[in-house]
């Protein structure tokens, strides 16, 4: 078990790059006690809302509150599952619909405990995490994102 | 003791993006009364209060040079 882990930054300004997530993949072969990866990936949808189309959404946040309760939430997540590592990005700034906003990785020995860990990663952040989304619409006129 | 506000998400609609300074609270409720009547578009918005980065409820004494933070509902991921 490792000790002692210092709040990470999750913020990346902008979207996150598919060659990005690659590279983090290839980062993982000299850890050869993982048997598992479990990556999900949110992506900008592009929702039609009364004939008018999402054409970004931009994100905002109380970034010091957030990683503090990441740092938490990181911990509390590491004591449940036996995983190897985590890590978990998140966009800040206009992300275009189609582009990747969000990118929790998550490793084990074994698939169950890194496909729970993903999951429950990216339920907690949803809800616990002070983000917000602005969906700004091809007229530039805009509304604020709710979690379903 | 002033208390410093921020305010986040569709709360940045109604009073901007920069930090109010309320001259003096004593504790949440009083404040939010004072920012209700300086900012009416405020009243029965959805939010929940955060002082000093950490989430509170019902009355909460403000000791002095507090930051809080009203918090819309959260929409990340």
């Amino acid at each position: 078990m490792i000790t002692e882990r210092k709040p990470k930054n999750i913020f990346t300004q902008g979207p996150i790059a598919p060659s990005f997530i690659a590279d983090s993949i290839q980062k993982h072969n000299t850890k050869t006690n993982i048997g598992g990866h479990s990556i999900f990936l949110g992506q900008v949808r592009a929702d039609v809302i009364e004939g008018n189309t999402v054409k970004a959404i931009e994100y905002t946040a109380y970034e010091e509150m957030a990683l503090e309760k990441m740092h938490v939430i990181r911990e509390e997540i590491f004591a449940k599952y036996p995983l190897v590592c985590m890590h978990v990005h998140h966009s800040l700034g206009k992300i275009a619909a189609g582009e990747i906003c969000l990118f929790v990785f998550t490793s084990s020995a074994h698939r169950k405990a890194a496909i729970e860990a993903c999951n429950e990663i990216v339920e907690r952040l949803k809800a616990e995490l002070p983000i917000w989304g602005k969906e700004v619409f091809e007229d530039e006129s805009y509304q604020w994102k709710e979690n379903k | 003791m002033a208390v410093q506000v921020i305010v986040f998400g569709q709360l940045t609609d109604i009073m901007g993006h920069n930090p109010v300074t309320i001259d003096s609270a004593a504790d949440t409720s009083d404040l939010i009364e004072q920012l209700n009547q300086r900012y009416p578009a405020l009243v029965n918005k959805p939010y929940i209060i955060a002082v000093d980065k950490q989430i509170v409820t019902g009355h909460t004494t403000l000791s002095g040079n507090n930051t809080v933070a009203l918090l819309p509902p959260f929409a990340g991921g």
